[in-house]
């Protein structure tokens, strides 16, 4: 059943809120090394399947292996941004303090962060841009510079697969860029980044992986192959028509 | 000072102290509302306690008020998850019901129980010397300083050792689960270290002042600092001061020590919203007042940078073009002479090339709202500090 050259592999996933399906009966097969954007309309369930794949929710049916194990032993090869809107941004602390953060999993409970993890944290934040504002409490930043900051706290958990959840919502078109170009770098480096992406016209662009989703998956593999008008009318309900350049 | 004066301080005190730092973490978490909750509904679970071992100050009279506590938090959270009701209901649900049963079963006791309602509510500071701690015959000071003492002494070995991982699963409940920092373990943790805190604080301050000592400090220390560690420190001086000036107010007023502690820590709170550097009242206001000012300013440079006429520039004409009244055209001018941005040569107003600058900076980052562009320039004006 396991096969290890899968990143990630999810069979038969359910998961319900309140004895109400939200994912069905999901098979997802995710090889290493793909940067993979998850489509599919408002409640189709794509933060859901992330929160299930990483234990945040427990499903009631179904398993999920990470290179072939359980999440639980695997949790150091994998980094998760969530949705910029899921913290309270005036918590008091600051843009380093957040990207130190990071390091608490290989550090485990009851270690304190040290010079080397506040060494790797500037580095995270210098690869992001965000090296002048290293001080800066993190209400005092942009969208966008907090968008910045979760990356590169996902940068210093430095894994083997990343899970973003909106990493576009509400940033400038020069973030866009800057963090499209540190997703591409990472899988030149053999990571897999898992991606909830919105909008459908940079799906081509940014990603060579796509699974479409709308509570049961609806389509999985290359960008080239599945995505086009069919499978976006099947997962958005109306008759889909994207520009794609073939 | 007498000895039991003291002992009263000291133990206001370190009751203080032991509220402020659990206090902190309600109040980022939003939980401010629980610790009323909870102060409470552990009502049941010392009068049950105090009939098994007929002593306030028993260690199992504490822990059956703190379970009693933490089982507020999971029937809140049980009611909540039905989904039917807010989580605000939930607690307006729970705690009544619970703090009744409390009150019904020390009514029908009141014979030969010596517990009543006034000292539940309101504690009995003033006593808290007379009732000592005997070890071997020898007076080893107040039972409730020794009581406090050790929580107080457990909270601060708990925040030492789990720091980190309270302050993540504070920020970001996603992340502490995927790291394998149990959001659930540190939110259970905290709540029993909250319900033992309250309950060791009840005896001293009572229940609905134990809510003024956790949340009032924090949220003033909230105001002040935007530095967790700084957050916590400002917490334990603010509910020191406060504890122990309003001991001193109610020596003055011949009044209830738990009220006058209350009191100050409401002052204190009152004084730190008005006047607080960055966040308070008086500096918001201020800080709008010059925001407004600037966007004045950089009209004003907007448009001598668009107008090379002589007539739109001059000195006693401006305020017709820009449509202001002459006393704001005036401030406005004066504040650019100010900063070196215009000089004014036979009345006519030009900008110089630092005001040339700074208004095609400013033009630069409206258009492109890039915040690198600016960051020299935050240092000088109001504008641009969101």
């Amino acid at each position: 059943m396991n096969n290890l050259n899968y990143a990630i592999q999810v069979d038969d996933l359910t998961v319900a809120y309140n004895y109400k399906p939200v994912l069905w009966d999901i098979d997802l097969h995710v090889p290493e090394g793909v940067l993979m954007a998850i489509v599919g309309p408002n409640g189709a369930g794509k933060s859901t399947l992330i929160k299930a794949i990483l234990g945040i929710l427990k499903p009631i049916a179904g398993s999920v292996t990470i290179y072939g194990e359980p999440y639980e032993k695997q949790r150091k090869k994998v980094a998760y941004v969530p949705q910029k809107g899921s913290v309270d941004w005036d918590f008091p602390t600051t843009a380093l303090d957040v990207v130190m953060m990071g390091t608490y999993g290989q550090l485990g409970w009851i270690k304190r962060p040290g010079g080397k993890e506040k060494k790797a944290s500037l580095e995270a934040l210098e690869k992001v841009g965000m090296l002048a504002f290293k001080n800066r409490q993190i209400s005092q930043l942009s969208g966008g510079q907090q968008q910045r900051v979760f990356l590169a706290r996902a940068l210093v958990q430095n894994a083997a697969i990343y899970f973003m959840d909106e990493p576009f919502q509400g940033v400038d078109a020069t973030t866009e860029i800057a963090i499209i170009n540190i997703l591409k770098e990472l899988r030149k480096a053999g990571k897999t980044v898992v991606v909830v992406h919105h909008d459908l016209q940079t799906v081509p662009e940014y990603f060579d992986w796509v699974t479409f989703l709308n509570v049961k998956k609806i389509a999985t593999g290359p960008v080239k192959e599945i995505f086009n008008d069919d499978n976006l009318t099947k997962t958005y309900g109306i008759n889909y028509k994207v520009a794609v350049n073939k | 000072m007498t000895s039991p004066q003291i002992e009263i301080q000291l133990i206001a005190a370190i009751v203080a102290i032991a509220c402020a730092i659990p206090g902190v973490f309600l109040v980022l978490r939003k939980m401010a509302l629980i610790s009323d909750a909870i102060s409470h509904s552990i009502l049941p679970g010392i009068v049950l306690g105090f009939f098994i071992t007929h002593d306030l100050n028993s260690p199992l009279l504490i822990l059956l008020a703190a379970l009693s506590g933490v089982i507020t938090v999971i029937l809140v959270e049980a009611i909540q998850k039905t989904g039917l009701v807010k989580e605000d209901t939930a607690i307006g649900l729970v705690f009544p019901a619970l703090f009744s049963i409390g009150v019904i079963l020390i009514a029908k006791n009141a014979n030969d129980v010596h517990l009543d309602v006034d000292a539940v509510l309101l504690g009995e500071l003033a006593f808290a010397p007379f009732d000592r701690l005997l070890l071997g015959g020898i007076d080893m000071g107040p039972k409730s300083l020794w009581i406090m003492g050790i929580i107080l002494v457990a909270i601060i070995a708990l925040l030492l050792l789990f720091y980190k991982e309270l302050k993540v699963s504070t920020f970001d409940i996603g992340l502490s689960s995927a790291l394998g920092i149990s959001p659930v373990i540190m939110h259970y943790g905290l709540m029993s270290v909250s319900s033992v805190t309250i309950v060791g604080a009840f005896d001293a301050v009572g229940a609905i002042l134990v809510v003024a000592l956790m949340i009032a400090p924090a949220a003033t220390a909230y105001l002040l600092t935007s530095d967790l560690k700084k957050m916590l420190l400002l917490s334990v001086f603010i509910g020191v001061f406060s504890a122990i000036a309003g001991y001193w107010m109610a020596n003055l007023l011949d009044a209830s020590i738990s009220g006058s502690m209350t009191t100050m820590l409401g002052i204190v709170f009152l004084g730190v919203y008005l006047f607080a550097p960055r966040k308070g009242l008086i500096a918001v206001l201020y800080r709008q007042k010059q925001q407004r000012t600037e966007v004045s300013l950089l009209t004003f440079l907007l448009h001598l940078n668009n107008h090379s006429e002589a007539e739109e520039r001059h000195i006693n004409h401006l305020q017709e073009h820009i449509n202001w009244q002459r006393v704001r055209s005036r401030t406005v001018l004066n504040l650019a002479l100010k900063n070196n941005m215009i000089e004014i040569q036979d009345d006519l107003v030009s900008l110089t090339d630092k005001g040339k600058e700074f208004t095609d900076l400013a033009i630069e980052y409206i258009i492109t709202n890039k915040d690198e562009k600016i960051e020299p320039m935050k240092d000088d004006f109001f504008l641009f500090r969101g």
